[in-house]
């Protein structure tokens, strides 16, 4: 008898404590029978929160993809400004925009009002690091009567308007800044906490960690009641156990399927999207053997993109076109034959190291096709893979011959022309190729002079043909995203710029 | 007690050094922790001057690592242990909460593990049981060839079969018991399959002992005599199995990853490369408390199960007699072995052909080819060579290293335990620091921490073999110190810890390749046997010949190394205690021929 009471208690005590060993599956159903109502959605995100949601850094993104947080404006299908909690905006001259607000409510109830977008505008301006978007810009915003913001810069500013669509510069109540949670500390006073406090169709509820967060729908949300309920992410890092979980059933949406399992998944489940991701590899322009433009010129000769896109990538990549890729959907028409381009040489065994990162599966082995390719052209190519923060800052001294990357070429504000000047020119913060050449800092920085969008594509067409010939840089693949999606799934937006994924259409 | 004292000091100084260490770390590998906490926060975002700046600003870098360090060991001193610099996020809650999950994780394991090293024994016990022992040995085969399975092997495929094709068990995520099971299982089994090892090597030497006789003789029934046997043989595991407490909740990084479990190894691995520092000292510091707190329990528990005898120097030795070992196994091994290295050495290793990749096996290509349509008998034959030198090297190494140190217990006790408990990425980029990116610096990296088990089971057979009998009355008739170890502990010792450290090597190979992501170790293409594994892990469902291929070839060596090293023996062990109690009925060892002959 002792002994069963014992052990009733150790069960008793044990229950509590093994239950703290979990995770929460969060989600606790608010879930209606009737169909009218519709059901909750459960996605499986790659991207863990790394900055407990904060909206300043790459966290905005989980922000946007869940329909959460939204800006005064959005980017649409084709990389144009479209409104958002901004009905409309005009330039008043080259340093000023006035945006007029739409009627919309923040998930706390209250008015989204001049001086509320002000206010967060505002405190993205303050906060350190400053959001990417706002990289180099000053601004400044100001209630303009009932319903106006006007936003200065202190440089002329043409894609003003584009840059406020990112969602580092999402517009919060004021409740999420409201002190700083006692956090006192590191990053204490900037943080912004987006629970409850957003625009979007869906409303942060709960946060667990970096493991899930719970939403439902903010049925007072300007662009109509969301169809799905609410929305149960799981942020699971590896790519196969994301797989793993749209197989099961246990989710509806699974986000970034490695391509190599791609093939297990069902066929109707599979969605492949064309991104702004382009592979490419950058030839070190200043110092080793590729100084030599007849080298670089060999090196682009030898490379086979077909290969790479249907052997590595499965078929889930289009072959280099160029910086830009299919998913910039005005770039085909306007490509522009590169521009003086040398003759390739020969290689005669000119030995080159060729780096690459593992953070992306299947870099290495684009790295190992391409060392075999270059070999065949006469180059002794020898290869060093890494873990990406620990090569980075070796790539940016210019320490390896050739480098492949995927680099999004549609950098946080989504302006075309940014990718340019950060990657190759002399002034580039991010210039792994080491190009220093006058003709393309010209063509850019004429490009990012360039205010009408369809005069500033031409323009970025025309700087794109001055560096690709340079042949500092060999566009390889230009990267499809694989989005699982449960049979039963619709209304999913699978977007090129991977900034939406869940919409108001989207249900089960 | 004095001795008491200094362990303690030893152990405390020990983890302070760590923590320093861990402080420090930016500043020895000379990689700046702006740039990789950026880059943790946001993989995209350009390294622009001003924003490493703002960051090291935030993050108080410029103050420098001693004041840094001084000012998160003042906060420890009240509990707190500063805020995570990726997330901001207060540490002690998160890590807490990551080493609990950890901790069920690691409990779940070992309750496998158990069921696994019983297994493994069962047919020793079974037999020993019976007194049928003799001049049988265990194959060993089965548990070498599952010792030397990684963790993430096991795992991805019992996630894909059980979980996905079958649906039995939830595949991913840690929602409540059912979700520990499948994880447990690809962590319990390889650690099962080691202790069964190291058991099932101890046992015969139990049931050959005179108490066994005499109970056999009394009528004592067989199922008590195993029990009594498997409980003389506990104490000499107990630090191995400490080790395991600490290193599958620390270290089970890959089974975390795969399973999407929230533990304590992916926190400190991530802390590990962003340099999160007060994350990955938090969480290093916690698992050091965890060895500290599992040594101490084990050695609690040996005490309770040999304690009297230990104190009254009344056990005999615990190794069993020499058997007529029988060659058949190891050359089968070896011969296999051999034939896969010699029919892929002809061919190429590194042309790759992306029209050809992941086929079946065939004619041409007899297990089949990579994701890059490279043919794996070639990859295998070729890798063989580099795998095998660099794997016995390290092993090696670590065995002399470990025996070394094992004859110090006071000294390396508490060595064994911080070095256990340091997480693997961390250990290599420590090591890195101290001895830059050189071209042996992966293999001191797997050498700094492969040796620590060694020493622990040196140390706790050395513990039992010290108060043997025969080594008392060696003792009597005044044999020196120096002549106690060569004649005595060493030969009694050093059998069993080399035959660990061979069950061991397949590990040693697989630590080897997960080393690449510092761009140590071997880069592609090289197809060195743990890389080769790892390259083709993501299409294991795909393409299973694509790692059935290495894995197969590393359980082999596995089974090799394990059926092959039954021969080691000590040379010209004296065995006077034993000589009496050797049954007539037993064909005369070749040790017995020589103490007669003597």
């Amino acid at each position: 008898m002792r002994l069963l009471r014992s052990r009733l208690f150790a069960a008793l005590v044990l229950t509590p404590l093994l239950a703290g060993c979990f995770a929460s599956q969060g989600g606790e159903s608010k879930e209606s029978g009737d169909g009218k109502d519709g059901s909750r959605l459960r996605v499986a995100l790659a991207f863990p929160p790394a900055e407990r949601l904060s909206p300043y850094g790459a966290d905005a993104t989980i922000l946007s993809r869940l329909g959460v947080a939204e800006g005064l404006t959005t980017m649409d299908a084709n990389g144009a400004a479209a409104p958002a909690l901004a009905q409309s905006w005009r330039q008043e001259d080259e340093r000023t925009w006035v945006f007029a607000l739409r009627d919309a409510a923040f998930q706390d109830g209250t008015d989204v009002t001049p001086s509320a977008v002000v206010n967060a505008l505002t405190r993205a301006t303050r906060a350190r690091p400053a959001p990417a978007a706002l990289f180099g810009v000053t601004l400044t915003a100001e209630a303009d009567g009932e319903r106006g913001v006007r936003v200065r810069t202190a440089e002329p500013d043409p894609i003003l308007p584009l840059r406020l669509s990112s969602p580092g510069l999402a517009v919060f109540s004021g409740k999420a800044y409201g002190g700083d949670g006692g956090d006192g500390g590191n990053g204490g006073g900037d943080r912004v906490d987006p629970v409850g406090t957003a625009t979007g169709p869906f409303e942060l509820t709960k946060v667990d960690g970096a493991s899930s967060a719970t939403l439902d729908r903010f049925d007072a949300y300007w662009g109509g009641r969301a169809q799905a309920s609410g929305i149960d992410a799981r942020f699971v890092a590896d790519g196969t156990a994301r797989a793993n979980a749209l197989r099961t059933g246990e989710v509806d949406i699974a986000e970034a399927v490695p391509v190599a399992q791609a093939a297990t998944l069902d066929r109707d489940t599979r969605h492949d999207t064309a991104t702004t991701r382009t592979t490419s590899l950058l030839l070190n322009v200043s110092s080793g053997p590729f100084e030599d433009p007849k080298l670089r010129a060999a090196a682009r000769a030898a490379v086979d993109t077909s290969v790479l896109a249907e052997g590595v990538y499965e078929g889930y990549a289009d072959p280099g076109a160029g910086i830009y890729g299919p998913a910039v959907t005005w770039a085909d028409g306007k490509r522009v034959k590169p521009v003086g381009r040398a003759g390739a040489g020969r290689a005669k065994g000119t030995s080159i190291t060729l780096a690459t990162y593992d953070n992306r599966p299947e870099l290495p082995e684009v790295a190992q096709v391409l060392k075999q390719q270059l070999e065949k052209a006469g180059f002794g190519v020898e290869l060093e893979v890494r873990e990406y923060s620990r090569m980075e800052s070796d790539a940016l001294e210019g320490e390896f011959d050739a480098f492949v990357l995927a680099r999004n070429t549609s950098v946080d504000t989504g302006d075309p022309v940014a990718v340019l000047s950060g990657d190759f020119t002399c002034d580039g913060g991010y210039n792994i190729a080491q190009l220093c050449d006058k003709d393309v800092d010209r063509a850019v920085a004429a490009a990012e002079r360039t205010a009408d969008p369809g005069e500033r594509q031409d323009a970025a067409m025309t700087a794109e043909a001055e560096i690709l010939g340079t042949d500092a840089v060999v566009p390889l693949v230009h990267q499809r995203v694989i989005t699982g999606v449960g049979t039963s799934v619709r209304g999913v937006v699978l977007d090129p710029y991977e900034r939406a994924l869940v919409g108001t259409g989207t249900r089960r | 007690m004095r001795q008491h004292v200094a362990a303690l000091l030893w152990r405390a100084a020990l983890a302070a050094g760590l923590v320093c260490g861990i402080g420090l770390l930016p500043w020895l590998t000379r990689t700046d922790p702006a740039l990789t906490v950026l880059k943790a926060r946001s993989a995209e975002r350009d390294p622009t001057p001003e924003v490493l700046a703002d960051i090291r600003d935030q993050l108080g870098l410029d103050s420098g690592p001693l004041h840094l360090l001084g000012q998160w060991l003042s906060g420890l001193a009240h509990g707190d242990a500063g805020r995570s610099w990726i997330s901001g996020g207060e540490v002690l809650p998160g890590v807490l909460r990551a080493l609990g999950v950890s901790l069920l994780l690691m409990t779940v394991a070992l309750g496998v593990a158990a069921v696994v090293a019983a297994l493994v024994c069962a047919r020793t016990l079974h037999l020993g049981a019976r007194r049928r022992l003799d001049g049988r040995r265990a194959g060993g085969t089965g548990s070498a060839v599952l010792a030397a399975l990684p963790e993430f092997l096991i795992g991805s495929v019992l996630a894909t079969v059980v979980g996905v094709q079958w649906g039995w068990l939830p595949a991913l995520g840690w929602y409540g018991p059912q979700w520990t099971v499948l994880p447990a299982l690809a962590l319990g089994l390889p650690a099962g399959a080691v202790l069964g090892r190291l058991l099932d090597d101890l046992l015969p030497g139990a049931f050959d002992e005179p108490w066994a006789l005499a109970a056999a003789a009394r009528g004592i029934p067989g199922r008590r005599i195993a029990r009594q046997a498997v409980r003389r043989c506990l104490p000499a595991l107990l630090p191995n199995l400490g080790l395991f407490v600490v290193g599958l909740t620390g270290g089970a990084v890959a089974v975390e990853q795969i399973f999407d479990i929230p533990g304590l190894g992916r926190t400190t691995l991530q802390a590990a490369l962003a340099q999160d520092l007060p994350v990955l000292q938090a969480g290093t510091l916690a698992l050091i408390l965890l060895g500290a707190v599992s040594t101490g329990a084990c050695r609690l528990a040996a005490r309770l199960l040999v304690g009297p005898a230990l104190r009254d120097g009344a056990l005999t030795t615990l190794h069993r007699p020499a058997p007529p070992t029988r060659r058949v196994q190891p050359v089968v091994h070896g011969a296999v072995l051999i034939a896969v290295v010699a029919l892929g050495l002809p061919r190429d290793p590194l042309a790759l052909n992306t029209g050809e990749r992941l086929r079946e096996p065939s004619l041409a290509h007899p297990f089949g080819t990579d994701a890059l349509g490279r043919d794996l008998l070639a990859r295998v034959g070729h890798g063989a060579l580099d795998t095998l030198l660099l794997a016995l090297a390290i092993s090696a190494a670590a065995l002399c290293a470990g025996v070394v140190l094992g004859l110090l217990p006071r000294l390396s006790g508490p060595l064994v335990d911080t070095v256990n408990a340091v997480p693997a990425a961390l250990g290599a980029l420590l090591v890195t620091a101290v001895a830059g990116g050189g071209a042996t610096t992966p293999a001191l990296a797997v050498t700094a921490v492969a040796w620590a088990p060694l020493a622990a089971h040196t140390s706790a057979l050395l513990a039992q073999e010290r108060v043997t009998l025969h080594l008392a009355a060696t003792r009597g008739l005044g044999a020196s110190r120096w002549y106690l170890l060569r004649h005595e502990l060493l030969p009694a010792v050093l059998p069993p810890v080399t035959r660990h450290a061979l069950l061991r090597l397949p590990g040693v190979a697989l630590a080897l390749a997960s080393l690449g992501f510092l761009g140590l170790g071997a880069q592609p293409p090289s197809p060195e046997w743990g890389a080769l594994l790892a390259e083709n892990q993501p299409y294991a469902e795909r393409a299973p010949w694509a790692v059935l291929a290495p894995a197969g070839v590393l359980a082999l060596l596995g089974a090799l190394a394990v059926t092959a090293a039954g021969g080691v023996r000590g040379p010209g062990r004296r065995r006077g205690d034993r000589t009496p109690d050797v049954p007539p009925a037993r064909p005369p060892s070749p040790a017995k021929e020589r103490v007669g002959a003597r």
